[in-house]
């Protein structure tokens, strides 16, 4: 479960001090799907970037199952990434010289997971996202919708218990981008994950079971009602 | 092995990069080997030179002081005055007779003697190996015309070495090769024997077995010898006693030698020996390889020089800038790659280990870098080796045994009184130049993956992936 409570991330740009995010308190509860709306430039990746551990909050403070983020070395913070929080991003981020399964096993390197496990688990992953076939191939030899495949794999397959996915269908066409929605949602329906989604498309967010909306760094909260699951909660701001 | 398939496709990739920095540190590391190589060369040269006027094994040589002229007042011998009738030959005694016809030889020493007791004096100081005595003479000859018909005045020299027959392994004989006969036997020490250089054997026609006269005594050819060094060896090699019993101006050598050949028990005690030596024989000229080799001028100085001043600092110059190169072209291409290693981190990657990849992909381009450094060093060394001139190196007579001239006569390349010895350059790769090679070009690898390296570390994931977006 994530507690924020008081959240503000300052950024200076020139003489001005913005604030990205301010006096933001949210809670996400175990296994949710929150989506998170908000034009460009108003504090969407920065939310995602403090509750993956990539950035310490200015003022406040971001819990994860009780355990205060801005507290962490960095050494721990990279520890909790590489066993908890699987990322997806819009622009893939793929390693270009390594193949499918490669590119999913730079999740498992940080874990020392034995060679035999690792393979297995590679296999298992890219199966679940349906690309067992393109274990060997590079990023430049698959489409875009094949390449956030994998790094929904890559994202995956070490068991986390939370998915932040910024933008994962911006560089898609609309087809394929219903097939990655699509395959975010079966699999934290599947695997009970929690799932922090942010999307510029209204008609994904209403996919979640709440939708989270940025406004000059400020949070409100919106019921969603497309999902077909109750909403767990949340807090409206 | 994830590490090593991530660090091939990566260098795959950015394969020209890659071999750009390592043909910048090749480039740098070649030249360190070659300049390196022709500084051996040109060591190996100049040590030549000195060996070619001491021998193998001398490590100093000692010799008497040069006559000087004699006191106002004190009567002088000489054989040879121009006479109302022309000119005249006079014995000790005075009487003098014309010249006409004859021929007048005069044996010249360049050094006082030195009591041959001394030999074994030397021979015992602490940390001496042997130690032998010599004596190294001139011997001119003029021959009058008889008539008016024929020339008035015709002349020959020949130089001359008297050696100590029962220890030839150090001295002038030590670097010869004998090409027909036999060398000289400790049996030869009061025998009328020579051993002739073979370019004065061809001049003069003389063959194993010819007798040749010297101070009017016949000795005969046992052996011709060829010395290894192109310099100038003494035309002629008698026992040491036999040379002691030559009439020599302008003193006897009766009982003594002129020039003591030292060997040191190792190259540590040269500098020891030479001190004790110079206590021992005040007045004498104490010289080692390492004084004379500052005496050594000619060309092989010149290319001393251009390897350890120019060769050196171009080297270190052109090393700087591979090194400058390589780092600049590692930091651009870990700039490139900000996002893959912002995800990385994202995604659990320690910084640490993403440096050692990045250090692992700069190592393996300092290696290639050594390879083909190494390669192109010993390319370097072949080419001078091919190109370079015949050095030479001048030496003053009066700081060696081997004098071709009398002290003061013009000599053959250095000017009056110089001698002087020609040596190949021969450029050596050794073991411990390619190490230092190897141990550059990896450096410069690491140097350049330590920037980057620096870099990542500092890298802020957020940000990283802020660029992306």
């Amino acid at each position: 479960m994530y507690k924020l409570t008081g959240v503000t991330k300052l950024y200076q740009k020139g003489r001005r001090t913005v604030a990205a995010v301010a006096g933001l308190d949210l809670v996400i509860e175990d296994g949710e799907w929150l989506a998170v709306q908000g034009k460009t430039g108003h504090g969407k990746s920065t939310l995602l970037n403090l509750l993956g551990g990539l950035d310490r909050p200015t003022q406040g403070t971001v819990e994860l199952n009780g355990t205060n983020l801005g507290t962490l070395r960095e050494t721990q913070l990279t520890r909790r990434r590489a066993e908890s929080i699987g990322f997806v991003f819009q622009t893939f981020n793929l390693i270009p010289t390594l193949s499918a399964a490669e590119n999913v096993e730079t999740a498992l390197m940080p874990l020392r997971t034995p060679a035999a496990k690792r393979r297995s688990q590679i296999a298992s992953a890219l199966d679940s996202v349906g690309l067992a076939d393109r274990a060997s191939h590079l990023p430049s030899e698959m489409s875009g919708g094949q390449q956030q495949r994998v790094a929904i794999a890559r994202a995956l397959v070490k068991q986390p218990t939370v998915i932040l996915a910024d933008e994962p269908t911006g560089n898609l066409d609309e087809d394929t981008r219903d097939d990655i929605i699509g395959l975010l949602e079966r699999l934290w329906r599947q695997r009970g994950l929690t799932l922090v989604l942010v999307t510029h498309d209204t008609s994904i967010a209403r996919r979640a079971q709440r939708v989270a909306v940025m406004t000059n760094g400020r949070l409100t909260i919106h019921q969603a009602t497309d999902s077909g699951v109750p909403p767990i909660g949340g807090t409206l701001v | 092995m994830f590490f090593v398939t991530y660090l091939r496709r990566e260098l795959r990739r950015r394969m020209r990069q890659a071999i750009f920095i390592a043909l910048g540190l090749a480039l740098g590391v070649g030249l360190v080997v070659t300049v390196a190589a022709a500084s051996a060369g040109v060591k190996k040269a100049q040590s030549g030179v000195l060996k070619a006027l001491y021998g193998v094994g001398t490590d100093v040589t000692v010799t008497g002081a040069v006559p000087g002229p004699p006191a106002a007042g004190q009567q002088v011998h000489k054989p040879i005055r121009l006479g109302p009738d022309g000119p005249e030959i006079c014995t000790t005694s005075g009487s003098c007779t014309s010249a006409a016809g004859k021929t007048v030889d005069t044996m010249i020493t360049q050094y006082s003697g030195i009591s041959d007791s001394r030999v074994a004096e030397v021979a015992r100081l602490h940390d001496v190996a042997t130690a032998a005595g010599g004596i190294s003479l001139q011997d001119s000859s003029v021959t009058f015309g008889s008539s008016a018909s024929s020339p008035p005045l015709s002349s020959s020299s020949l130089t001359l070495d008297g050696v100590d027959t029962r220890n030839l392994s150090i001295g002038p004989l030590s670097t010869a090769s004998l090409i027909s006969g036999h060398a000289f036997t400790a049996a030869d020490t009061d025998s009328d024997v020579a051993v002739v250089d073979s370019g004065y054997a061809t001049s003069s026609n003389l063959r194993v077995g010819s007798v040749l006269t010297i101070d009017q005594v016949n000795f005969t050819v046992i052996g011709i010898v060829r010395q290894a060094q192109a310099g100038n060896p003494p035309d002629v090699y008698i026992p040491l006693a036999q040379a002691q019993a030559m009439s020599v101006f302008p003193s006897s050598l009766a009982s003594e030698v002129n020039t003591i050949y030292v060997s040191a028990a190792s190259a540590a005690d040269i500098s020891a020996v030479t001190t004790q030596i110079e206590r021992l024989l005040p007045g004498t000229t104490v010289t080692s390889q390492s004084s004379l080799a500052s005496e050594v001028t000619g060309s092989v100085t010149s290319a001393a020089k251009l390897a350890n001043d120019l060769g050196k600092w171009l080297a270190i110059l052109v090393l700087i800038a591979a090194f400058a190169v390589a780092s600049l072209l590692t930091m651009a291409a870990v700039a490139r790659r900000v996002a893959e290693f912002g995800t990385l981190k994202a995604i659990g990657w320690r910084t640490r280990r993403i440096v050692a990849q990045v250090l692992g992909e700069s190592m393996v381009m300092g290696i290639a870098g050594a390879a083909l450094g190494v390669g192109l060093g010993f390319a370097g060394a072949a080419i001078i080796a091919r190109v370079a001139p015949e050095l030479s190196g001048v030496v003053s007579a009066n700081t060696g045994p081997q004098a071709s001239q009398p002290a003061g006569g013009p000599g053959p390349g250095g000017g009056p009184g110089s001698h002087t010895v020609s040596v190949p350059l021969h450029p050596s790769v050794t073991v411990g130049v390619i190490v230092l090679a190897v141990i550059l070009a990896v450096a410069g690898g690491l140097l350049a993956g330590s920037f980057a390296s620096w870099r990542i570390a500092k890298l802020r994931p957020a940000d990283a992936l802020s660029r992306v977006a």
